[in-house]
């Protein structure tokens, strides 16, 4: 029998299904650090506010990454549905936990991927993930050490003005 | 023309000199690219069943499903969508690439 369906596609279903949903996760995540960039700049917090700007453009970037990749294998990409985007923050402290939960978030779902790629022997999609994986050690590092520089810099007084000068750091 | 699944009601096939496949739905058959095949499987799997046994999500019990690219219209009840997600998962385990592990949870 001549394999029309293999032919087809490259990857597995269970694989693509799985990859549209972390397309999903990343619309989510570009979409919730838009939301961020919104709130630091109506706090006062102006380089926050660009520090989410590319960080909502990066996820994009992740997402159309995915999106592609589907595109490559044969498989059907899901443009997705977003909804629920918190916008309402306690502090800017509580902007970048929230953060760092989210990346955490997503390395889970990313590691999950890659197991079951690996799983179902789907090597071309293990190896895709790649790079995902390092760029969420990046990414995790990257708010940990601004989440450190905060408890340095302490809240008191002009911290928080200190504290929104120093995130310019961390944008490349 | 080779037979890749029967479920109950339905049936999957692929002609290998048309590059496609036929669904026998019963009542009619449809042609589908891979691509529009793929499609299916992304429709018919998204189908909340559990909807069907509450009355206010699926009042009824049907569910409406367009089929490539709005050339056909299906209404199936509660047993015709099961045994559709039946044929698209072992379906495609049949064609090779969905692992066989998904064939044991169906
Ligand atoms: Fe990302």
């Amino acid at each position: 029998m001549k394999d029309i369906a293999r032919q087809g596609m490259s990857i597995k279903v269970e694989s693509m299904d799985m990859l549209n949903i972390q397309i999903k996760m990343e619309a989510h995540a570009s979409a919730t650090y838009l939301a961020m960039a919104s709130w630091c700049d109506q706090n006062g917090f102006f380089t926050s506010a660009k520090f989410f700007h590319k960080q909502a453009e990066e996820e994009r970037e992740h997402m159309m990454k995915i999106f592609n990749f589907l595109i490559d294998a044969g498989g059907s990409p899901i443009s997705p549905e977003i909804t629920n985007i918190n916008h309402d923050y306690a502090s800017i402290v509580d902007v970048f936990e929230s953060t760092l939960d989210h990346e955490i978030a997503v390395t889970k779902s990313i590691h999950a991927i890659v197991l079951k790629s690996r799983e179902v022997g789907d090597i071309a999609t293990e190896r895709f993930l790649d790079w995902f994986v390092m760029e969420q050690v990046e990414e995790e590092n990257t708010i940990r050490d601004i989440l450190d520089m905060i408890s340095v810099t302490g809240t008191e007084g002009v911290g928080l003005q200190m504290i929104d000068d120093h995130v310019g750091n961390w944008i490349e | 023309m080779k037979a890749i699944y029967k479920s109950q009601f339905y049936a999957l096939f692929q002609s290998q000199q048309e590059r496609c496949f036929y669904i026998d739905f019963g009542q009619k058959t449809v042609r589908a690219s891979f691509c529009q095949l793929l499609a299916l499987r992304q429709k018919v799997l998204s189908i909340e069943i559990e909807d069907h046994f509450d009355s206010d999500l699926n009042q009824h019990g049907f569910e409406l499903l367009q089929l490539c690219n709005k050339e056909h219209l299906f209404i199936l009840n509660t047993h015709e969508v099961l045994d559709l997600k039946q044929l698209i998962q072992n379906g495609f385990v049949q064609l090779g690439i969905s692992s066989t592990e998904e064939i044991l949870m169906a």
